[in-house]
Parts: C-alpha cells; sequence; structure tokens
C-alpha cells in the first residue's frame, strides 16, 4: 500500500516536472516563438486577445509577466486547452491529439506489448538453452533487429510488402474511400492497414526485450535458489519458469519501463513513413509546418502517456515482488 | 553394500582460455548407512566440489572426468538427467552453505514445499500440509513460517527452512556444505544441533562439509581430510583427534584449543595471562571502572614505545568512551528504532589491549564506527587526548585517523584490487610522515619487512590477487601501521582466514603491538582469539556491555549467561564421539 | 593459504561452480601473473574482449567502418555532392548502388556518409559517457538530500521519451546543424550510463578498501578518481558504446525527418531523400538498402562488442561459462 502512494506520489511529481518542463522549453529556446506563431495564425485572420493571451502563456514573450503565465498555462493544462493549431486551421489542438491519439494508443501500445512478451519468452529460452541454436538465433537475431533504425524497416517493408508484392495497403490508417466508425467493414480495413506498422515496430524492438531477457536469465540461473531448486528434483520446466525466469522478469520490467519512451519515439518516425495519421504524423506535421502550439502539446500527450505507462509497470511490479510489501 | 560408494572420482575445471585445473583428484571412499561423516579441508581443498559431484549439481566449468560413484548400488556418475532427478526424492539432498539465498524470493515457503511434493509426488495430495507442518515443526520454527517469504526470515531461518525442504525428499543421504557458515555464532551453534538431532531421529546417512574441524569433530562419527583435492586422512573422530596420522591434520587440530582452560596455547602464539590478579574483575555496574588504573595493571607492564617518528605529537593518549549511545532510526516504516549502542563506557589506555566481543548485532562494529569518527553518537562522548572524537570534522578526523588506524575484516576487500601493495602502502606514508621519494620508499620497504613480506621488493610490485588471504592481511596491517599510530582497531581480522593461518596473522598483530607500544581494540566474535591476544574484554549483548575485566579471568570465570552462552556455542574437538 | 584466489574453492559464500576472477567482488580484472601495470589491465580486457567470438565480429566490422570513414576520398569513386550523372539510374559498373533523383553517385554517398555517423556516435557517445561518469559518479557518493535531487532529475531525463523531446527542441533550434543534432543527443543519452555507474559506485563505495583509503588520508577526489573510477572501466566502456549507438540511431532518425542540415550528406539524410524523391515508386531498392543496412551494421557493431563487454564485468554473461 505504501509502495502504491509512494509510486503515485513520484507520478504526480513527474508529470509536474514534464509539464514545466514544456512550459520553460519554449522560452529558452533562441528566437521568439510566440512571435512566430501568432504572426502565422494571423494569416488565417485576425487573432483575438484570448487566443493571443493563451499562445503567450503556453510560449512565452520575453517582455511578460512569467510566473502569472505559468499559472495561466497550468490552468490551460488542467482544463486542455493548447488554442488552436494553424496548420489545421480553425481545428482546436485538443480535438486534433484526440483524434490522433486513439490511432497510436491501440496500434503502438498493443504492438509494443506482444513484443515486451514474445520478446521475454524467447529471452527465456534464449537462456535455458544457452549455447544451442535456440540461443544463437534469438540472439544474433534479435542484436541485428535492433540495431535497425524504425523508419528504414518501414521503409523496407513498404516498398518490399507493399509496392513489390502487394500484400498490404502502403499508407494511411483505413481506405480512403471508408469513414471511420465501428462497422465491422471499417474495422478489418483498419486492422489491414494496421499490419505493416505493426510489424515494423515488432520487428525493431523484439531484439531489445530478447537481449535484456536473456541477460536477466543468464544472472538468475546462477542464483543459489536455482541451484537448490535443482538439488531438491524440481522438474526442469518449474526450475526454469517458476524459478528463474519469475525472478529474471523483475529486472526486465523495470527496463520495459525505461526503454519504453525509445519505442514511443521509434514508431513516430514509423507513422511518418506510412502516413498514419497518430500522435507521431501530426507531430511530424506540426514540426515541418512550424506548428509550435500544436507541436508543444503532443510532447507534452506524449510525455504523459510514457509516464502513465510507467506507473502502471510500476504498479505490476509491485504485485509481482513481494519485497516491495513490506 | 555401503550407501555411496565413491570410486577413483576425479573433477575437472576447464575454464575457457585458462588451463584446466583438478580440484578432485582419484576421491574414493564410502559411506555406510545411517553414518555422520564429516569432510574438512581449507579452502581451496576440493571439499565442497566433491560435495557437488557426489550430489551430481556440479555444473559446467566443473566435470567429472573420471570415477564412478555407486549410490544404492547405481552409478549415477553418468545418469541421464531425469533419472537423476527422480533419484533426488528418497535419494540424496544437498543443504548449501549460503541458505540465505538458497530460497526463491518471490515465491513463499508454502508453495517451495509444495513445488517438491508436486515434483516427486511421493506425499499424496491430502496429505502435504500436514507434512509440511510436520517437517517445519523437525527445524523447530512455528507454523506460521509456511506463509512468509524469505525475505521476511532471519538467515538462521532461512537456513532451517532449507533443511526442512531438504528433508522433505525424504532422502537416505544428506550432504550439507559449510551449512552454518554464514550464520552468527549462537544461532551457528543451535543450527548444528538441530542438525545433529535429525540425523539420530531421522536416521539419514549425513556428510558434513566444513573448514572448521571443530565443528566437524563435535558432530561426526567419522572425519575424511582433505588437502589440495587429496583425502589425506580418513578415520573416525576419535582417532582423528587422538592420534592424527596427517601432517595436515595435525596442523589443523593443533590451532584449536579452549579458551576457558587454564593455559591457552597456540602453535606461534606465546602463552599468555594464565596468572589472574586479585582485583581482576568486575561486573556490568563496574564497567565504568574497567579502566581505572587498577584494571590496566597488565598494560602498564607494556614495554613504552620505542623512540620513533613521533616526535612533536602527543604521546600516550588513551581514548575514553563516555556514556555513548548510538540509535539507529527505523530500519522500515512503522519499527521502532534500532539501538545499536546503548550507553557504553570504557577506556582504552595506550598500549592495552582489549577485545570487545559479542555475536552479531551486539553492537560491536557500531562502536568501531563510533570511535573512529565513521558515525557520530546519538548521545554521549569521546575523547582522545583533547579532542573529542564526535564532534570532529573533516581537517580534525584526518589528524585523528594519523593516530587511530583501522585492520579490517575482510582481507579481499580492504585492497583496491588494481593497486599494486606498494601504492597501498605509499599512500599514508606520504599523507601522513611527510616523507618524499626514496626515503618514502624506503619506509614502505621497511613495513613490509616488519609484517614478514620478503623479499619486500617482490612484494611491493605485487597486485592482491597474487596475494593469499594471509598475505593481504599482512599489507593490511603494515598499511595501518604505516603512520604510526597509538591505536589500532582490529575489526575481526583473521574470521575471513583460513586456521592454520589465524595464528600467524594473529601473532603477528599481538608483537608489532608490544614492539610499537599501540594499544589495540579487538573486535571479535572468536573468544579464543580474544584470550590469545588481549589483555582485557568487554562482552556486549544488543549494544550493552554485560560483563568486563581481565580477560583471563572473564573467560574462565564467566559470571554473565550471555558470556557462557558465548563459550558454550564454541565448537570443541574434544566433545568428539561424546554424543552431545 | 598459498592457493591464488582464483582457485575453485573461492573464501567468499560464493558456489564453486563460479569461478570468476570476481569471486571475491573483484570483477574487474581477470587474474594476471606478472608484473602490474596499467597497460597491462587494459590489454587484459582487450585480450577478453577478443575471446568472446561475437565481440570479435563486432571490432572487425567497426574498424571497417572507421576506417572507411577515414578514408572516404580515397575509396569513394566521385565526390558525395557530385552531380550531374544521370538521375535515377539503376547499378551499373560506373555507378555500383545507381545515382539518386539528383544525379548523385550512391555508393560515394554511402562512403561518405560514414563519416557523419562515426563521427556523431564517437563524439556523442563520449559526450554522453563523461557527463554519464561525472554524475554517476558524484551521485552514488554523496549521500543526503541532493542525491534524491539528482535522483528524480535522472529518473526525469530517463522517462522523457528521447527522440519527440529532441525533435521539438530541434524544430526551435532551426538548421542547426551537426552540432545541433549532437547537442540534443548528448542533452538526452547521458542518464541511462549516470544510473548504471550511480549502482556500482554504491556498491564500490561500500567495500573497505574505500574505507581504508580514507584512513590512509585521502581526500574526497583522490578516492573517486583513483579508488572508484578505475575499477568502473568495463562500466565506463559499456555506456560508452551504448550510448554512440543511440547516438547513430538518433542522428539517423532525425536527418531522415529532415531535421537539422538536409544538404550534410549522412545516411540518414539520404533515406530523407531517398523517400522524399519517391525511390519507392521508381524501385531503387538499392539506394533504400545500402544506406540503412550501413546503420544497422555499424549499431550492431558496437552491440557485438558490448557482449564483450559484459563479459569482463559480469562473469556470468561469459562465453563458454553456460549451463
Amino acid at each position: 500500500m505504501w509502495y502504491l502512494l509512494r509510486k503515485l506520489g513520484l507520478l504526480l511529481l513527474t508529470a509536474w516536472a514534464a509539464i514545466t518542463l514544456n512550459f520553460l522549453l519554449p522560452r529558452l529556446m533562441p528566437g521568439t516563438p510566440a512571435d512566430a506563431a501568432i504572426a502565422k495564425l494571423a494569416q488565417n485572420g485576425p487573432v483575438d486577445p484570448a487566443t493571443r493571451a493563451a499562445i503567450e502563456a503556453q510560449l512565452g514573450v520575453p517582455t511578460g509577466d512569467v510566473w502569472s503565465q505559468y499559472i495561466q498555462y497550468l490552468g490551460n493544462v488542467f482544463r486542455l486547452d493548447f488554442g488552436v493549431s494553424y496548420t489545421f486551421f480553425p481545428q482546436s489542438v485538443s480535438s486534433l491529439i484526440m483524434n490522433a491519439l486513439p490511432w497510436t494508443l491501440v496500434m503502438v501500445g498493443l504492438v509494443t506489448v506482444v513484443a515486451f512478451i514474445c520478446g521475454t519468452l524467447l529471452g527465456v529460452l534464449a537462456a535455458w538453452k544457452r549455447g544451442t541454436w535456440l540461443d544463437t538465433l534469438p540472439t544474433l537475431g534479435g542484436t541485428f533487429t535492433s540495431a535497425f533504425p524504425y523508419f528504414w524497416t518501414a521503409l523496407l517493408l513498404v516498398f518490399f510488402l507493399g509496392y513489390q508484392l502487394k500484400w498490404f495497403p502502403t499508407s494511411g490508417a483505413y481506405g480512403r474511400e471508408s469513414t471511420p466508425n465501428m462497422s465491422l467493414a471499417f474495422v478489418s480495413d483498419a486492422i489491414g492497414h494496421a499490419w505493416l506498422p505493426a510489424i515494423t515496430i515488432l520487428i525493431t524492438s523484439l531484439g531489445g526485450w530478447i537481449l535484456g531477457m536473456r541477460n536477466n536469465m543468464i544472472n538468475t540461473l546462477g542464483d543459489d535458489y536455482v541451484t537448490f531448486a535443482e538439488a531438491n528434483g524440481l522438474r526442469s520446466h518449474t526450475v526454469a519458469i517458476k524459478y528463474a525466469a519469475r525472478n529474471a522478469i523483475l529486472p526486465n520490467l523495470t527496463g520495459f519501463g525505461l526503454a519504453l519512451g525509445g519505442v514511443v519515439g521509434g514508431s513516430l518516425l514509423v507513422e511518418q513513413v506510412f502516413n498514419y495519421p497518430g500522435v507521431g504524423y501530426l507531430l511530424y506535421n506540426a514540426v515541418t509546418n512550424q506548428d509550435f502550439p500544436l507541436m508543444q502539446a503532443l510532447f507534452l500527450m506524449i510525455t504523459i502517456s510514457v509516464l502513465l505507462a510507467n506507473f502502471f509497470v510500476d504498479i505490476l511490479y509491485g504485485l509481482l515482488d513481494p519485497r516491495t510489501r513490506r | 553394500m555401503s550407501l555411496l560408494e565413491v570410486n577413483n572420482l576425479s573433477v575437472v575445471y576447464e575454464p575457457r582460455g585458462a588451463e584446466p585445473t583438478y580440484a578432485v583428484k582419484n576421491a574414493s571412499f564410502s559411506l555406510e548407512r545411517g553414518e555422520f561423516v564429516g569432510l574438512v579441508g581449507e579452502s581451496g581443498s576440493g571439499k565442497s566440489t566433491l560435495g557437488f559431484a557426489v550430489t551430481r549439481l556440479a555444473k559446467a566449468p566443473a566435470r567429472i572426468s573420471e570415477g564412478t560413484i555407486l549410490f544404492d548400488g547405481r552409478d549415477i556418475a553418468s545418469m541421464k538427467e531425469e533419472e537423476l532427478r527422480k533419484q533426488r526424492q528418497g535419494g540424496f539432498a544437498m543443504v548449501l552453505q549460503s541458505g540465505m539465498n538458497a530460497l526463491n524470493p518471490v515465491r513463499s515457503i508454502r508453495k517451495h514445499f509444495g513445488d517438491i511434493f508436486a515434483a516427486h509426488g511421493h506425499v499424496p495430495k491430502s496429505k502435504r500440509l500436514a507434512r509440511a507442518y510436520d517437517l517445519v515443526e523437525k527445524v523447530e520454527l512455528p507454523r506460521t513460517v509456511l506463509d512468509r517469504f524469505p525475505g521476511e526470515l532471519s538467515g538462521g531461518m532461512r537456513q532451517r527452512v532449507s533443511i526442512a525442504l531438504a528433508l522433505s525428499l525424504e532422502p537416505q543421504l544428506m550432504v550439507f556444505d559449510e551449512p552454518t557458515t554464514a550464520l552468527d555464532v549462537l544461532v551457528q551453534h543451535a543450527v548444528m544441533g538441530t542438525i545433529r538431532e535429525l540425523q539420530k531421529s531421522e536416521n539419514f546417512t549425513a556428510l558434513l562439509i566444513s573448514h572448521d574441524l571443530g565443528i566437524v569433530l563435535e558432530s561426526t562419527s567419522r572425519v575424511m581430510v582433505m588437502s589440495e583435492g587429496v583425502i589425506v586422512e580418513d578415520g573416525t573422530s576419535q582417532q582423528i583427534l587422538q592420534s592424527p596420522q596427517h601432517a595436515y591434520t595435525q596442523m589443523l587440530l593443533s590451532h584449536y584449543a579452549d579458551p576457558r582452560a587454564e593455559v591457552v596455547e597456540v602453535p606461534g602464539l606465546v602463552v599468555r595471562g594464565s596468572t589472574i590478579s586479585t582485583t581482576g574483575h568486575s561486573s556490568v555496574a563496574e564497567a565504568v571502572d574497567a579502566a581505572s588504573p587498577a584494571h590496566s595493571a597488565t598494560a602498564t607492564g607494556a614495554p613504552t614505545a620505542p623512540a620513533r617518528r613521533r616526535a612533536g605529537r602527543p604521546e600516550a593518549t588513551a581514548i575514553v568512551v563516555d556514556d555513548v549511545t548510538k540509535v539507529y532510526p527505523p530500519p522500515r516504516r512503522g519499527q521502532d528504532p534500532v539501538t545499536a549502542v546503548d550507553h557504553v563506557s570504557f577506556t582504552l589506555e595506550q598500549g592495552q589491549s582489549m577485545a570487545l566481543v559479542g555475536a552479531s548485532g551486539s553492537g560491536k562494529s557500531t562502536l568501531a564506527k563510533l570511535v573512529t569518527g565513521v558515525e557520530r553518537p546519538t548521545s554521549g562522548a569521546i575523547h582522545f587526548g583533547d579532542a573529542r572524537v564526535d564532534k570532529l570534522r573533516r581537517k580534525g578526523l584526518r589528524e585523528l585517523r594519523r593516530e587511530v588506524q583501522m585492520v579490517f575484516q575482510d582481507p579481499y576487500s580492504a585492497l583496491n584490487p588494481l593497486h599494486t601493495v606498494e601504492y597501498a602502502l605509499m599512500r599514508p606514508v606520504l599523507n601522513y610522515t611527510g616523507l618524499r621519494g626514496v626515503a618514502a620508499r624506503t619506509r614502505v620497504l621497511e613495513l613490509l619487512d616488519t609484517v614478514g613480506l620478503t623479499p619486500v621488493e617482490q612484494f611491493a610490485a605485487k597486485l592482491p590477487h597474487q596475494l593469499s588471504g594471509g598475505q593481504r592481511q599482512r599489507v593490511v596491517i603494515a598499511r595501518a601501521l604505516a603512520c604510526d599510530p597509538q591505536v589500532i582497531i582490529a575489526d575481526e581480522p583473521v574470521s575471513m582466514l583460513d586456521v592454520s593461518l589465524r595464528a600467524g596473522v594473529l601473532a603477528l598483530l599481538d608483537d608489532l603491538r608490544v614492539t610499537f607500544g599501540v594499544s589495540m581494540l579487538y573486535i571479535t566474535h572468536d573468544l579464543l582469539s580474544a584470550r590469545l591476544v588481549t589483555d582485557q574484554i568487554m562482552v556486549l549483548n544488543q549494544g550493552r556491555v554485560v560483563e568486563s575485566g581481565q580477560t583471563a579471568q572473564v573467560l574462565r570465570f564467566p559470571e554473565d549467561p550471555y558470556t557462557m552462552e558465548l563459550l558454550e556455542a564454541i565448537p570443541q574437538p574434544q566433545r568428539a564421539g561424546t554424543g552431545r | 593459504m598459498t592457493v591464488p584466489a582464483n582457485l575453485p574453492e573461492p573464501t567468499g559464500s560464493t558456489p564453486p561452480y563460479l569461478t570468476p576472477a570476481g569471486a571475491d567482488g573483484s570483477t574487474v580484472v581477470p587474474p594476471a601473473r606478472g608484473p602490474a601495470s596499467p597497460l597491462r589491465v587494459i590489454s587484459r580486457g582487450a585480450s577478453t574482449i577478443w575471446s568472446n567470438k561475437k565481440a570479435r565480429i563486432g571490432v572487425v566490422v567497426l574498424a571497417v567502418f572507421v576506417l572507411m570513414a577515414v578514408f572516404a576520398p580515397l575509396i569513394a569513386p566521385y565526390g558525395a555532392t557530385e552531380n550531374g550523372f544521370g538521375r535515377n539510374q539503376a547499378p551499373s559498373g560506373a555507378h555500383w548502388f545507381g545515382t539518386t533523383a539528383a544525379g548523385e553517385d550512391v555508393f560515394s554517398q554511402v562512403v561518405f556518409g560514414a563519416r557523419i555517423s562515426v563521427l556523431v556516435g564517437f563524439i556523442a557517445g563520449f559526450l554522453s559517457t563523461l557527463i554519464a561518469v561525472v554524475v554517476g559518479l558524484s551521485w552514488g557518493y554523496i549521500r543526503g538530500p541532493l542525491a534524491d535531487v539528482i535522483n528524480f532529475v535522472v529518473n526525469l531525463v530517463l522517462v522523457i521519451p528521447g527522440l519527440p523531446l529532441m525533435i521539438v527542441i530541434a524544430a526551435y533550434l532551426q538548421n542547426g546543424g551537426m552540432t545541433m543534432i549532437i547537442f540534443v543527443v548528448v542533452l538526452t543519452g547521458w542518464a541511462y550510463g549516470a544510473r548504471v555507474l550511480r549502482s556500482q559506485t554504491q556498491s564500490i563505495r561500500g567495500r573497505d578498501f574505500i574505507t581504508a583509503a580514507q584512513f590512509s588520508g585521502d581526500g574526497a577526489a583522490r578516492i573517486v578518481f583513483r579508488e572508484i573510477l578505475p575499477n568502473m572501466t568495463s562500466l565506463i566502456t559499456g555506456s560508452f558504446f551504448g550510448a554512440a549507438t543511440s547516438a547513430i540511431l538518433a542522428e539517423s532518425g532525425l536527418s531522415f525527418l529532415g531535421i537539422g542540415d538536409t544538404t550534410t550528406v549522412s545516411w540518414g539524410s539520404m533515406l530523407f531523400w531517398a523517400s522524399n524523391s519517391n525511390a519507392l515508386l521508381t524501385g531503387q531498392w538499392v539506394l533504400l538498402f545500402a544506406p540503412g543496412l550501413c546503420i544497422a551494421l555499424l549499431a550492431t557493431s558496437l552491440t557485438l562488442i558490448n557482449f564483450g563487454v559484459d563479459g569482463l564485468s559480469n562473469p556470468r554473461l561469459r562465453e563458454g561459462s553456460g549451463r
């Protein structure tokens, strides 16, 4: 219980720090991003004072009172009010994010969990069968594929499986003629479009999980409780799973939390290659169009998502390790 | 037919990129049913490797290179994995040295038992719980222990659980590999008692592997002695005790003595303090007085320090510990603060040698940290000359350490593996003595000579891993002496060393102390060594001084029950075959 | 005891089947005989790495890329930005990998591209490791509230997704070029190493030889740099290669997005131009394949070397010490 409260407190503190960092970032940068943003917005028509104040609170002006801007910014964040995007004028930043977020959460989230589970299982197998082909193949293969740049894997898959073999659609999250709804036809269309980006993320992130789990497992296999379990004649799968792997998974979970940021970053690149209408693609558009309000809000959302995912990993860790319950 | 018959067994270590070494060479022996046999040897003798081999637990890079192991008539040396696994129930079991780590930290004790029952199916499902209760009670643990996780148990409890788990296999042979080595003295004694009783009541054959001939002789009816991979002697405990044949066994045996005896003698150490002064003994109430001149009569008899490099430094300064208490914050939320040292007072006079004894957790190491200024007391004062040790800041601490030096417990950890002996000794010489260049180096070589590491030039160039444990400890002592300190705090300086090396290091410490007129605070749980090198003794229990006075007096005629308990826990080879 | 510490039965609680040099905790230096010198320590470490088959492959691959970067002008048949050959040509004798949409020689670009990746990898890896060492060591050595503050900052940097942060920073610092990329890669890349080094520092500082150094009158700085630091060589090497790997991948990602200077020829920017000029549609698979494969091979070589480095600091991970 105390563990849970501590982790919750840490989550809130980290979230606050991330929000504040997001506030400080544009202010630390050379130039005045706020002026640039307002100028761009003015191309779409007159900017009303409330919008101007909101942008200034978010991006900062050299003359303004930083403290009151910070208060206003915090208020805006809690109301999820990030102003208006000028790339996609007149849509609000939050509505853009809300449209993009589900695609990323479902596709990237699901694949990441699947990759983690598969990688962990392969890592267990590799360590248990150390020195055999069941070890060498996933270890060397994993080392190689985890060095693949995400976008390159994506490009290759698009090129070979998309353009050459025409097995999968190469762009977007659903066909041009369909509109998002919950019909079976649309869902299967969406799944068809998700295959390539999903396979990309799976290929590139799997290796890391395999290697991490293999190393942890090799360590626990050398521990005394494994030797003692063998001395007591436990079945080899009991020793492998309930003794060695069960303990090796704990540091691997911590590793999962830490590597999550990297996977999310990588999938942003993947979305860009596939024109997948998720957060990464939106961020790419915001960056190329210098749409600072959208960019800042996206960065914040991505960070908070990773923080939340880390929090859930911590909870899981707490459930799996009796030592945290004391 | 013998239960276990080992013929011509050799175990080879084949690490990659290194020469193979034989850890066990052509060992042959047999164990009869119901026998309790000991296997004794020092570190590196191959005794544990042999234990792992006969239970078929040896893993790469170790490999059984030749020989047979007939268990109940079947050769298990070449047995297939699955068949071997089945043999472990009703066959042979092993209790590991580090019982602390032998349990899966994320599995409850109940599940540990469940796993074994499930693996062998030798207990019907309905009776498993009752059997588990029965087993934990056999090792004298409460039933509630089943619902605990290993991390919630003390070291002794965990080792008992290990024994119960091994017992649940209903083995005919139990191999105990240093079952009590990592445990505290008193716990050690109790766990060994349990093992002896179980062996009698369950009537299994037992092989007890230990470096401690005392513990082995006390428990077993037959002893095998191993040295450099070879079994050099095999005889009944009485034979080993009364007429050891092999020189190695004789040497091991000569290092045992009863600290309660009138005269205590160990090869290499001078006989000491068999006479008892009439005023000597004091009890708890008089603890503070222990420092009064009357009590340090023996100390004043020591030769005064030869004229050395102490010019301009305070001479003959005592350490005065005055009503010191140290309370640590609670280790976990919701627990009580820990009082490690509880109102302790004593004076360590110049040239005096005082022992601080107690089991682990008695506060003796905390007291050492307080005296050296590593930690600060919660209340009370510590004086060294004009200085208040408990108030010193960085510069003052440096000054203090010029006079108060330390010898550490673990010689493997006390030397930086990357620095040569010369570097280690050069640091205090440069920092404290003001010597430079050739003079400093001469001083370093002189120190090596003092501690008997000759040829000095060769030893100066060595790295720690090229030295044996005893040699490392000599380097540590030389380093402590480098700045001509007045006081040496020796924290269990020989407890990590092999028995045969202890006397040498102790003799050196004692010798140097007398020649250089250094006073010594000797911290130990080992009463025999305390008797050998100290004049005064303080017995600590849970942070309090329960008894103090002249060492010989206190150990020969203890008054406090705790002191008696400590004395009782010392393994005595003389008890061999007495069936305790 | 005249037995060297690496014989089968160490005095510690380590079971005899683990017979590492580190049985007594001195995990760094494998037992050596003969006179000791720093050179010998390094050569011992190098030979341990070399004895690992995977690491050996890594060293060879890395050496090939480094040589390619150094001697790029000698190896490449044309200049990196030399254009005016035919556009979008398929591989031929004159242009082994074909030409780009701007009429540049792909093979020459791949060769010159090695310079950027190797340079970014080494510089960013070095700077990240430097910060990691300074933060990790002081963080591990100090106690009290400051340590908690550092802990929080490091954890924050660790969980904040690196690439998005780089993208955001890079978007503000318009056309900062290579310096900017190195800056943001270092800014986000030091934390992991700092964490690893900190926990090792803590475990070393608890050992008696540190207390002994204090008793010998050595100051804090000397203890950190002469007693603790040399015992972490393998971990520092490991975190250098780790940081270099992620720097190379991050640089390629940023270049691919067209952030930074797109006129610099790097493997990432080659892919940026390739995907912008629809190499996917024109079927120039070599243009897509070669730069990415080079990134992957270079990153793999570093990871492979780290297999050997892992074996230095963790004997259990050494090859051949299998079950």
